[in-house]
């Protein structure tokens, strides 16, 4: 981590944020507020059924509805269009469109679409469309489709198991078999996803003069689809533009290429823009869910509780997801150790089809139920031990003078000090005190319980860890393009590659560049958004994996100091002095040790613009610089299978405090206190507020969150009265306490925190209860915790 | 006696500005301010009624926009965020979510923003209870309430000492 | 989610109301608060081709006290006017705590005491408390009006008494016994109740009997509110508060509640239970002052 190129103050200041303003006044400008003129709207027919085929799709009926200017089937589709190609490299070949073609597979999935005038008449318009369908049997469970002889979506592939292999780091089966015990348990966590409260959006318009294609929409992976799309459509990416406005909330879930390839050939079928905006019951059906799955975890330990070796088994249910599976897989691989020593790992994992709505990288991916499998086994091996749980974990940590610590599948934890959080954490909840509170309240009756939970969160990405699932590597690594311009007025521009989707990057990035350039940030105006045609960008740009702090501030810290370099070379040009005598600061290059002799950025601007001839001897004029940044800690998988999948780690200490009411199973979190270290935190009200929001997802995960499907592949949980989200009233103030380790391997010492709390959140509370429910001798096994499920477990005889 | 109609004329006051309109029955209040009208303030996140982004003030009232037909309000009275918002700088309440960072992606903040409005006006001095009672009704994804409760403390506390009440 | 279309209509009078009522057809809906059916329009599950909306009637949503003691409520009384009128919370305060745990306050604004009654909910509140209360509901239709007991107005899931072309138009309710208690289980605050009981207590003054009134109902455990009469007969014949766990035993075996997402129909018998001795509990309290009115 090396020093801002100009005196800079700006990063770590807990400046207010310059998004906010706009957006409490309502004048974001989200992709529903957007239209372009004379555009459609459009409506999707979505299947009834799990899984069917499609036997016959009439659509001249809904097409002879006044009002309705297009309609697209599947067949059409696959006339129309390319297969979507998959965001990871699989061994299963098959051909999926944007609409479903010959079956259906999951409730929900697309059968035909629709443009009309308005979306209300476009959805007059579905009920029109006659469709024959001949159901198939639905394939729930994953563990039922994994096996010979189950019902495959996909016959052409033989099975249903997109991935399944063994990944073995160390001695795991001498370890066990030395151990002086061994802990079994069997975890499985339901299907839930952080739903933002924007839904997906788009508007596609086909410009039949050039044959090109103009897109906006809240979409996360802008890079990625520009390519599938342009794959699909069958033009070069260089006819493509797409651009994305301010977007409400992401989390993973923005990201449906198919449903931008559907509105592109109505708009090139239409002959005009065609907008769509998917609703509510659409979003929880067919958007996208984390993966349910089941984990069978063996844990070999010595008497004194030092873990010896860990065995995973994880079968994990991706849905209908032919776009990325086994991203899970990979993920949960890539924490499976979770801060502890543990010598020798083995994950066996299978990634399973089934005919439900397809998975996705939803907040964590994958690493929440990887850290409750672990946490929760933790728990279990304290309670079994009869050792104190914060003791545990103290004794297994990795240490700070351990660090960097490579795991053994690995995964490099650069710095932290995991056992000074977790002392932080008890110590700041009071843990002593609340254990004597519980002891007098269980005289009473009371049924209070304590949780703890801790984890490592990984940031960044390294795609080459793909190479895991077929072999070879075809994408590897991340990066990410950012661009810092000066104008003639020395105010500052700046842009990125990754759309915001909440996270503060308006300010933070002009707080980065303020300090590289020696201004204030309200002298830079980071540009809302994406925008293919003027965003620094690449195809691996976009909002994903916790990338910001680890390869976005490398992309903006580059683009920033060319600049600085600029204006150093143009002063010093014209002051006859070297570079090196010159600070950036307060808007000038300033003469070090003699603040008087300066030149202000507009005058080094107007140099650089208007009065070219006084620029050094070969430089360009301008002061503009892009720059595109990997993370050098991203390398090929070795030969032993070890990769860094992700690449540096923050880490957390959840500590909660419970109430059940032990005549209706009720449980109410009393207190939820946090133990933060993100390493150098750039700006800690963003920090703090990804604490908060995040650690209240898994808080939803834990007792409210379920995507319940019957036997039929039926979603029961298809609306907001269903499907609870936690409000205000849920949820108490998440207290947050920092600690500050940085990265030694990122530019600015900086790591991730978006995914945060929602990674340990349900295992600290589910530990909560499980310790609350200490007279019952309760084993929490899944997830979510109901008040009926905690009532079962109190009651003899009513499991 | 009137007929059922598809289409009707409305005349309705909105941020203090009266309009009028012919729309569609089945066209929503949401619908009409956002399309219609151009308000693209009010936000909408469920069309059933239970996430509250869409929440606006009907005749002094928080509703559901989502909830409402346009061809409902004939007569009535609306604001939405714009209307609560100065024509320069922000009320002292929406300077209190921003100095709290009291939202994130700033899709429920205008719905958030209104329910916080019409608890301030009937209860000055609330407590968290009752202020996370009173915005129970409105999904936040992003924050996890903490900072927007904090926002509502703080503007609460502002006015009373404005208002140069003792506390 | 956008309805299925749909005609209009805000009539002004309820003369016109009612007439609209008889002409409009078969697939006719009438709009109060909306925010019941109006979710049910958006998602298409109802499909009226003609909407009445009864917003435009002037004088529907008095809540008048009169002279016996008790309450006459337009059917278009709002739920948060309910939680906060001094004559209810004098005079029927179950029906005040009923309406405060409906929803959220931008719900309580427009949904109506009517509107929840027609739409019969069976996890709804307000119709348990209107058993409990027995209330009186007068219909009225273009051939005239009658009056019906709330306990005979729900027929089954989402079903009422009322037939075609006729409207909700008033809930009478007489002044209320003493001993009141409310008690349910929701997921969430404001959300359905998973399982709830609304319990009413009393006894002539001067009588030595703890309690010679009782009336226990249940929501959220039935196809509609559901009366506990075993368990009221248990209160009125002994000392109620030793024969709470008796009563609550009475009330849980007494329901069939419903198996859905939220709950089986195992533990919202065992909620009726826990809920009948906490809202007997409650109304006692009341009943012997022990507990703000």
């Amino acid at each position: 981590m090396s020093e801002p190129a100009g005196a800079g103050h700006w990063v770590g200041a807990a400046l207010p944020l310059k998004e906010d303003v706009r957006l409490v006044a309502g004048r974001g400008r989200f992709i529903d507020d957007l239209g372009r003129h004379g555009q459609l709207h459009a409506a999707f027919l979505r299947s009834p059924h799990a899984h069917a085929r499609i036997v016959s799709v009439d659509t001249r009926a809904a097409a002879a509805l006044p009002g309705v200017a297009a309609v697209l089937t599947g067949a059409e589709a696959a006339r129309l269009s390319g297969p979507i190609r998959p965001l990871i490299p699989t061994t299963a070949a098959v051909s999926d469109y944007c609409l479903a073609v010959d079956r259906a597979r999951y409730v929900g999935e697309p059968v035909a679409a629709v443009a009309a005038a308005d979306r209300a008449t476009a959805e007059d318009a579905l009920e029109m469309i006659r469709v024959e369908y001949d159901p198939l049997p639905a394939v729930v469970d994953p563990e039922e489709a994994l096996k010979p002889g189950a019902t495959l979506l996909y016959p052409e592939l033989g099975t249903n198991v997109v991935w399944h292999d063994t990944l073995t780091y160390g001695d795991v089966d001498g370890a066990m078999a030395r151990a002086d015990g061994l802990l079994r348990e069997r975890f499985t966590i339901q299907r839930y996803a952080s739903t933002p409260l924007e839904t997906f959006g788009l508007i596609a318009a086909h410009d039949a003069g050039t044959d090109s294609f103009e897109f906006w929409t809240n979409d996360q992976r802008p890079g990625l689809t520009i390519s599938i799309l342009a794959a699909s459509l069958g033009v070069p990416q260089s006819r493509i533009r797409l651009s994305c406005p301010d977007i409400g909330g992401g989390f993973g879930n923005k990201r449906r290429p198919a449903y931008l390839l559907i509105c592109a050939l109505l708009s090139r079928k239409a002959g005009r823009p065609v907008k769509w905006i998917e609703d509510r019951i659409e979003n929880l059906t067919a958007l996208m869910h984390a993966c349910n799955g089941v984990i069978d975890v063996e844990l070999g330990y010595r008497a004194d509780g030092t873990l010896l070796a860990l065995s995973v088994r994880d079968v994990t249910d991706e849905g209908k997801n032919l776009v990325t599976p086994s991203q899970h897989n990979l993920i949960k691989l890539g924490n499976i150790a979770n801060g502890y020593r543990i010598p020798a790992i083995r994950y066996e994992a299978w990634s399973v089809l089934t005919t439900k709505c397809p998975s996705g990288a939803n907040r964590g991916i994958g690493k929440p139920f990887m850290c409750f499998a672990i946490e929760r086994s933790m728990a279990l091996l304290a309670r079994r031990l009869d050792l104190d749980p914060a003791e545990l974990r103290l004794r297994n940590y990795v240490t700070a003078d351990e660090m960097p610590y490579t795991t053994p599948p690995g995964a490099q934890y650069d710095s932290g000090d995991y056992p000074a959080t977790l002392r932080r954490a008890l110590g700041s909840f009071d843990y002593p005190g609340w254990r004597a509170e519980q002891a007098r309240a269980r005289r009473e009756g009371r049924l209070l319980g304590i949780g703890i939970a801790t984890s490592v969160e990984p940031a960044g990405t390294n795609l080459a860890s793909y190479e895991l699932l077929t072999g070879r590597r075809s994408v590897s690594g991340s990066a990410e393009a950012a661009m810092v311009r000066m104008e003639p007025d020395g105010q500052v521009r700046a842009s990125i590659g990754d759309p915001s989707s909440g996270q503060g990057y308006e300010t933070v990035i002009a707080q980065i560049v303020a300090d590289e350039l020696g201004l204030a940030p309200d002298a830079v105006a980071v540009a809302r958004g994406f925008d293919s045609a003027t965003t620094p960008w690449l195809y691996l740009s976009g909002n994903y994996s916790n990338k910001f702090s680890v390869t976005d501030v490398g992309a903006i810290v580059g683009a920033a100091r060319r600049v600085a370099d600029k204006l150093r070379r143009l002063a010093a040009h014209r002051l006859e002095i070297d570079p090196g005598d010159l600070e950036l600061r307060d808007g000038a290059a300033v003469v070090r040790g003699s603040p008087d002799r300066r030149l202000t950025y507009p005058e080094l601007a107007r140099t650089a613009y208007a009065d070219v001839l006084g620029l050094p001897p070969g430089e360009e004029p301008g002061l503009e610089a892009r720059f595109a940044y990997q993370n050098p800690l991203a390398a090929p998988v070795d030969a032993q299978r070890r990769v860094r999948s992700q690449l540096v780690f923050s880490n957390a200490a959840h500590c909660c405090l419970v109430e059940v009411n032990p005549r209706t199973g009720v449980v109410k979190l009393l207190k939820y206190l946090v133990a933060h270290d993100c390493g150098r935190e750039m700006n800690p009200l963003i920090v703090e507020g990804m604490v908060h929001g995040s650690t209240v997802h898994g808080i939803g995960a834990a007792l409210l969150e379920e995507f319940r499907y019957d036997a039929q592949g039926q979603l029961l949980t298809s609306t907001f009265l269903d499907y609870l989200k936690p409000t205000a009233t849920d949820v108490p103030a998440i207290e947050v306490e920092r600690l500050e380790h940085p990265s030694p391997f990122t530019p600015l010492g900086a790591k991730g925190v978006g995914e945060g709390g929602a990674i340990p959140g349900p295992a600290a509370v589910a530990n909560a209860v499980e310790d609350a429910l200490t007279p019952f001798g309760v084993t929490i096994r899944s997830l979510p915790i109901t008040p009926e499920r905690v009532w079962r477990w109190m009651t003899p005889g009513a499991a | 006696m009137i007929e059922p109609a598809e289409r009707l004329s409305i005349r309705l006051t909105i941020n203090g500005r009266v309009v009028e309109r012919e729309v569609s029955a089945r066209r929503s209040l949401a619908d009409f301010l956002r399309e219609d009208l151009g308000l693209t303030g009010t936000h909408v996140g469920c069309e059933h009624g239970v996430c509250g982004a869409c929440t606006v003030f009907v005749d002094g009232k928080s509703a559901r926009s989502c909830l409402l037909f346009a061809v409902q309000l004939d007569g009535a009275t609306v604001t939405t965020i714009e209307g609560l918002t100065p024509p320069e700088g922000l009320s002292p309440l929406q300077q209190a979510f921003c100095a709290a960072h009291a939202m994130q992606c700033g899709f429920c903040t205008p719905g958030m923003v209104v329910a916080a409005t019409e608890l301030l006006e009937k209860n000055p001095s609330p407590s968290t209870e009752e202020i996370r009672e009173a915005l129970g009704g409105q999904l936040c994804m992003c924050t996890g309430y903490v900072n927007i409760v904090r926002a509502v403390t703080e503007a609460a506390a502002a006015r009373r000492g404005h208002a140069g009440v003792a506390e | 989610m956008k309805p299925a279309p749909f005609r209009y209509a805000r009539p002004r009078s309820l003369a016109d109301a009612v007439g609209l009522l008889a002409s409009a057809g078969d697939e006719v809906k009438i709009l109060a608060g909306g925010q019941s059916l109006v979710p049910m329009l958006n998602l298409r599950l109802a499909r009226p081709s003609v909407l009445i909306d009864l917003n435009g009637v002037p004088g529907l949503d008095q809540i008048t006290p009169g002279s016996d003691g008790g309450l006459a409520i337009g059917a278009l009384a709002r739920h948060a006017a309910l939680a906060s009128s001094a004559s209810v919370m004098e005079r029927a305060p179950l029906l005040a705590e009923a309406a405060r745990h409906v929803g959220h306050p931008a719900i309580r604004h427009r949904g109506t005491l009517g509107g929840s009654l027609a739409h019969a909910d069976p996890a709804a509140e307000l119709p348990a408390a209107l058993v409990a209360l027995g209330a009186e509901l007068v219909l009225r239709s273009r051939r005239g009006a009658r009056a019906i007991q709330a306990s005979e107005f729900f027929l089954g899931l989402m079903t009422t008494a009322l037939v075609p072309g006729e409207i909700l138009l008033e809930i009478r309710v007489a002044r209320q016994a003493q001993g009141w208690g409310f008690a349910e289980v929701a997921r969430r605050a404001g959300d359905f109740a998973l399982a709830g009981v609304v319990a009413l207590v009393d006894r002539a003054a001067g009588s030595s009997r703890r309690c010679e009134f009782a009336r226990l109902v249940g929501f959220g455990v039935g196809d509609r509110p559901v009366r506990f009469t075993a368990a009221e007969e248990i209160l009125t014949s002994g000392d109620p508060s030793a024969a709470l766990s008796r009563a609550a035993a009475a009330a849980a075996e007494a329901c069939d509640p419903p198996d859905d997402v939220h709950a089986s129909a195992e533990y919202r018998r065992h909620l009726v239970a826990v809920l009948t001795e906490q809202a007997v509990s409650q109304a006692l309290e009341r009943l012997d002052g022990a507990r703000p009115a």
